[in-house]
């Protein structure tokens, strides 16, 4: 791990299911600190290339450089990327048969070793800075769908990662509760943390992002800061996922 | 339950009569399946009870006067149901292995035993306590060869060896067939397949009378174990497919946000997937565990007097011919102890798996 080194570093990634080609060359590279933020159509691409990254899914040919460890098919650049990495997803996937706290605890005791009392105090910390600390006792089925992704978002806080990915963590949610979950996404952006969000959620990308990067059919499509975005998309592509996203 | 606690009175009689008494039909039918139950009940209380004979010193004619149960015969020859053909003056020690045993059980069953050290602790000193004490030759303890052990111990020390050895062989059969490797997966399908195409009999019989032909004489081992092993790996097999089936039953994101946290293959099957997975097959493992005790029966055909052989041998004898049906009640008795109390146990495991999940 080589903090100095660009926090992602993607090149000319390919991964086919079967004749599928999902992704067609993908170049990305984001920087330590950087809000990107990941849209497109459905079946774009954009939820395989950020699970390539943590190698949920395995990736077919290019390179991924997480601060300068390449991911190749060895355990350990598996391992130690995980380590930094974390991920919230769109169904959350809290461990049901575990309080909100055990949930938060497991992988920082068994990951990185940390003593219980050390590791519930952090979880206590994040589950508090996501607001839902009275819950800390509760198991997940007991929560509201936003509730249980500020869980998810605290858990993966838990292994103080330096990377967080996102993976359309507002789209199985009922609309009162996107909010209180982007507020949390919000605050996380603004202590500069390195992000990476699929989402559908324009607001979002307008208000924290740096870039905005556009995918279509596998590939990047255009890639720019919001302003730039929102207000002159380059490609007709671009500007028609824009106005249908943004149309009514 | 506990709503029903609550319930007025009236409410009660009410919905007593709503589904009982709401029809002529269903009058009659209430009615009619309770003299049943009544008459049934009485003929039984009587029989077992009332007009039966208990005295240990009784005979045939004695309780033949009586016309009921002639519970004499337990009286007399009760060691020789549960303890077989013990030699009689040691019946001491398989009486307090079967309490080891139970003890060994009960303790297993509280969740705040259930961790690794102090369930392994448990069990092997357990199973240490139960070997000494049966097989002696230890401590001025005389020599009683596994030929001689017999009744409720046989039967208590066969179902827990079978669970022990062959739930871990289970867990690991069920993950080498979900492996991603598929030369792996498929092979190990062919192998859970193969074994549960095979009858329980005549893998018992090969364990008890073919494998010697054929191992070098250093792992034949004595014929009580090798059977205990065959009945393992016929509970495996069927084991196996049951979790494979609580496997089944949780989404992928459990493993991929156990995978995206970090966490090992072991780790997040034994922290996140398996405990999950046996909470889903919860209901057919305890039917497994069930079918499995009774199966202990089976190894009489190899020569061993369990629980139930020991039974017939306890009538077969000359004066107490006439009594089977007060044996094998007898017998069924200890059997419905054991069965019922694993099946209750379930029902507690199930409700508490299920208190974290209730929305509330």
């Amino acid at each position: 791990m080589d903090l100095n080194a660009p926090a992602i570093d993607i090149r000319d990634l390919n991964k086919f299911y079967g004749s599928f080609q999902a992704l067609r060359g993908i170049s990305l590279t984001v920087r330590k600190g950087e809000r990107v933020v990941v849209c497109g159509p459905s079946g774009s691409g954009k939820s395989t290339m950020i699970r390539c990254i943590n190698q949920l899914e395995e990736h077919d040919s290019g390179d991924i450089r997480v601060f300068g460890t390449l991911l190749d098919d060895s355990l350990g650049s598996i391992d130690e990327i995980r380590r930094e990495v974390g991920m919230v997803f769109q169904h959350f996937n809290l461990f049901p048969h575990m309080t909100v706290l055990e949930n938060c605890t497991l992988a920082p005791m068994l990951v990185r070793k940390t003593p219980r009392a050390e590791a519930e105090r952090v979880a206590l910390k994040y589950l508090e800075k996501v607001r839902i600390l009275d819950q800390a006792a509760k198991y997940p089925g007991q929560l509201s769908g936003g509730q249980q992704q500020r869980v998810a978002i605290a858990r993966a806080l838990c292994m103080q990662p330096e990377i967080l990915l996102f993976d359309e963590p507002t789209s199985a949610l009922d609309p009162e509760m996107i909010a209180e979950v982007l507020d949390v996404m919000v605050a996380l952006a603004n202590e500069g943390m390195t992000m990476i969000c699929v989402t559908h959620e324009m607001g979002f990308a307008r208000k924290v992002a740096d870039r905005v990067i556009f995918m279509d059919k596998g590939e990047i499509v255009e890639e720019a800061p919001p302003a730039a975005f929102f207000g002159k998309p380059q490609n007709e592509r671009t500007k028609l996922f824009l106005s249908q996203v943004l149309g009514h | 339950m506990t709503a029903a606690l609550h319930t007025p009175r009236n409410v009660v009689w009410k919905r007593l009569r709503r589904d009982y008494f709401g029809t002529l039909p269903s009058a009659l039918m209430t009615f009619a399946s309770f003299a049943v139950l009544l008459a049934l009940g009485g003929w039984v209380l009587n029989w077992a009870v009332l007009d039966a004979t208990f005295s240990a010193t009784a005979n045939q004619s004695d309780c033949a006067a009586k016309g009921g149960a002639c519970w004499s015969v337990i009286a007399v020859r009760w060691r020789v149901i549960l303890f077989g053909i013990y030699p009689y003056a040691e019946q001491w020690r398989p009486a307090l292995a079967c309490m080891v045993v139970a003890a060994v059980i009960i303790l297993s069953c509280l969740p705040r035993m259930w961790s690794f050290r102090r369930l392994a602790l448990t069990w092997v000193l357990g199973t240490g306590v139960f070997y000494g004490l049966m097989r002696g030759g230890i401590l001025g303890l005389t020599l009683v060869n596994e030929q001689q052990w017999g009744g409720l111990p046989l039967t208590l020390f066969v179902f827990v060896a079978t669970g022990v050895i062959g739930m871990p062989l289970a867990i690991v059969l069920a993950l080498l067939r979900r492996s991603e490797l598929p030369v792996i997966a498929r092979v190990t399908g062919w192998i859970i397949d193969t074994i549960r195409s095979l009858p329980l009999l005549s893998i018992l019989f090969t364990a008890a009378i073919v494998l010697p032909f054929r191992l070098p004489g250093f792992l034949i081992g004595e014929k009580l174990y090798r059977v205990i092993f065959g009945a393992a790996v016929f509970f495996a097999a069927y084991q196996a497919e049951i979790i494979r089936g609580g496997l089944q039953g949780i989404q992928r994101g459990q493993e991929e946000a156990a995978k995206a946290l970090g966490l090992t293959y072991w780790n997040r099957m034994s922290r996140v997937v398996l405990p999950q997975a046996f909470r889903l097959a919860l209901p057919a493992t305890i039917n497994q565990f069930v079918v499995a005790f009774m199966e202990t029966s089976l190894i009489v055909v190899v020569g061993f007097i369990e629980l139930l052989a020991a039974g017939n041998t306890a009538y077969k004898t000359g004066e107490w011919k006439f009594a089977y049906v007060e044996v094998y009640a007898f017998v069924a008795a200890i059997y419905f102890i054991f069965v019922f109390g694993l099946s209750r146990y379930g029902a507690f495991l199930e409700a508490r798996m299920n208190a974290g999940h209730r929305k509330d």
